[in-house]
């Protein structure tokens, strides 16, 4: 050993009671295993959630929101207490859709926070098979751009996603749509729009998404099939759907964009603020319970650096007067707290890893996933890393500091 | 003609606790370089307090100190501290060894706190003040393996590991029989044969005192001349 003395007195001390020591070190291991594995599978959850969600919903979407309540249109216009006889009004047909989208497209394309685009023609039709009739939702899309989005080619069950963009005579049908209308791999579908438009269509493809309304309900058409069935020119678009390189920023975007674009812009957390929290909440359980294990683990720490202390208590004063400055024995000390933390660290960070290895291998066969879900993130491991040393480095500190004003005196007097 | 190796002046102290009591009335006495010197009393006189005071470990006391010519009170605890590794060498009543470091380690631990010298050197330096005192077979045991004999000589060796100018002894015979008792105070006169190293012990052993160069004695915190 040539390390300098107040290292070497600390090493010899952690080696002689090797059975403390360990005890100490365990307490760490376990609170920084537990920390790496609930934030791994907590945020392992979170990404399996946000997958499952945004393989249908896009991060951000403009669509033309349904016209204002007009029911009461008198009083915008006239002083109150006008008296007005309307009776059974009417709404005046409003402009469908997006208009100039390609325009619009072009403007996003230079916004530096958005990944992908796509437009689409959504519309609510019935899908019949002769006697059966379901309604639901015919989604003409951008056959390359949808899959840049939603990565739908991955859900296709039967068919390649790729051929709807050459098949105008094609369409897609989820397998919850399929199965109630008895379609089967080129069978024939009939939609009916609800402005009475009825065309029948080939079954070349069944996709599975996992979200039940989805595939009970949805339908795929390529995009210039749709804008035909409804008769509209090939500017035609209901809704342009928007991905984020990090969807964290829809909100920002969305502030950005909004005061430009004359329709309605949302992000997915305005759609759906229950993923948000759910995923908020469970980060924090996740920072309670492993910070609560390290806490634990820090008076674990604590407690027997504490006794440590009070059994060398003679040594510590005879330290002294041999010449060892009040900085020399808390550094002793620390030193313990700190090689315990690193120790501990190390090996926590290891079996954290092992833990959530294991549990990855769990079988959790619900809603595509064939394990439950585990996310490797350094910065979980960083984390927890520097989390078990901060909370050795305070549980040696106070008492190092105890032991640095010990009196020799009234210690080697008795 | 030999210079004075430590001056106390004045030295008042006071003992707060369980009520103010003054344990030290105005002692002052100078000790020459290569003097072996004995404080005795009875129990309670002072004697014990008086050696810490000179230990420089106990500072909370009124008066001025100094040793090899460097003024002491008012200096910080770190400040003293060094003092202490470089300038003063202790063997107490219990030996005070480290159980859990061999005997060697526990020789060598004053002078690698102070690094003036390198491991080896140190080393060396240890087992030769082991062999002189019969130890050398001992070395690499863990210090707790010894005999209460043993262990005061590896005190006394770690005493003097830094060749202090001041040994300072609080009943070094204390704890022993006559034969180890002996042994010890044998040790001592050579080491103050030697050259220029005082020892300063406190001693309610007469035989120890009456073979000293010089005894003071301490009664109800007063010296007696």
């Amino acid at each position: 050993m040539k390390l300098p003395i107040n290292y070497q007195i600390a090493a010899t001390y952690l080696t002689s009671k090797v059975k403390q020591t360990i005890v100490a070190v365990l307490g760490v291991t376990f609170g920084i295993s537990m920390y790496v594995f609930m934030n791994s599978f907590m945020s392992g959850v979170n990404e399996a959630q946000n997958r499952l969600a945004f393989s249908t919903l896009a991060h951000v979407r403009i669509y033309n929101d349904r016209p204002m309540d007009r029911s009461d249109i008198v009083s915008h216009v006239f002083p109150a207490g006008t008296i007005a006889n309307i009776r059974n009004s009417k709404v005046i047909k409003y402009t469908d859709g997006i208009k100039n989208s390609q325009e619009i497209i072009r403007y996003l394309k230079t916004q530096p926070l958005v990944s992908a685009i796509t437009p689409e023609v959504n519309i609510s039709v019935f899908f019949k098979n002769v006697g059966n009739k379901v309604n639901g939702t015919l989604s003409g899309v951008d056959v390359a751009g949808e899959d840049r989005l939603f990565k739908t080619a991955e859900f296709m069950v039967q068919g390649s996603w790729k051929e709807l963009a050459y098949r105008p005579d094609g369409i897609f049908v989820g397998i919850e749509l399929a199965r109630s209308l008895s379609l089967k791999i080129n069978d024939n579908l009939n939609i009916l729009t609800a402005d009475g438009v009825s065309h029948t269509y080939k079954v070349i493809g069944i996709f599975r998404t996992n979200l039940s309304s989805v595939d009970k309900a949805k339908a795929y058409l390529s995009i210039a099939a749709t804008r035909q069935l409804l008769a509209e020119n090939q500017d035609y678009v209901t809704d342009i759907q928007i991905n984020l390189a990090d969807f964290k920023k829809a909100n920002q975007l969305v502030n950005i964009i909004s005061p430009v674009i004359p329709y309605k812009v949302e992000s997915w957390s305005m759609a759906n603020a229950q993923l948000e929290a759910g995923s908020n909440l469970r980060d924090v359980i996740a920072v309670a319970v492993s910070l609560t294990i390290l806490i634990v683990a820090g008076f674990g720490i604590y407690n027997i650096m504490n006794m440590t202390i009070n059994e060398k208590i003679r040594e510590i004063a005879i330290l002294k007067a041999m010449g060892f400055a009040g900085k020399d024995i808390r550094k002793i000390f620390l030193t313990m707290g700190t090689v315990i933390g690193l120790i501990g660290g190390f090996v926590g960070m290891g079996l954290g890893f092992l833990v959530s290895d294991a549990v990855n291998h769990v079988p959790f066969n619900v809603a595509g996933l064939a394990t439950l879900p585990m996310s490797y993130d350094p910065e979980d491991y960083m984390l927890a890393f520097s989390f078990g040393l901060i909370t050795t480095f305070v549980a040696g500190y106070f008492p190092s500091r105890k032991a640095a004003k010990i009196d020799p005196v009234n210690i080697i007097r008795g | 003609m030999k210079d004075s190796i430590l001056s106390a002046s004045n030295l008042v102290k006071y003992f707060h606790e369980p009520e103010t009591f003054q344990v030290l009335k105005d002692i002052s006495f100078e000790v020459k370089r290569g003097e072996f010197l004995a404080l005795v009393g009875k129990s309670g006189s002072g004697k014990s307090t008086l050696l810490y005071v000179l230990s420089t470990m106990d500072t909370d006391y009124e008066g001025k100190l100094a040793i090899n010519g460097n003024p002491l009170t008012g200096k910080s605890q770190n400040e003293l501290a060094a003092f202490r590794n470089q300038h003063i060498g202790f063997v107490f009543q219990f030996h005070y060894l480290l159980p859990e470091f061999t005997v060697l380690e526990n020789v060598m631990i004053p002078a690698l706190k102070m690094r003036r010298l390198s491991r080896e050197e140190i080393e060396t330096k240890a087992y030769g003040h082991l062999s002189t005192l019969g130890l050398q077979d001992q070395a690499l045991k863990l210090a707790s393996k010894l005999s209460g004999g043993q262990q005061q000589r590896v005190a006394i060796a770690r005493a003097l590991i830094n060749d202090p100018s001041i040994i300072m002894g609080d009943e070094p015979t204390g704890n022993l029989d006559s034969k180890n008792s002996q042994l010890v105070f044998d040790i001592f006169r050579d080491i103050v044969a030697a050259g220029h190293q005082t020892i300063i012990a406190v001693t309610h052993d007469e035989d120890f005192a009456a073979n000293c160069d010089r005894v003071l004695e301490l009664s109800d915190g007063h010296l007696l001349k």
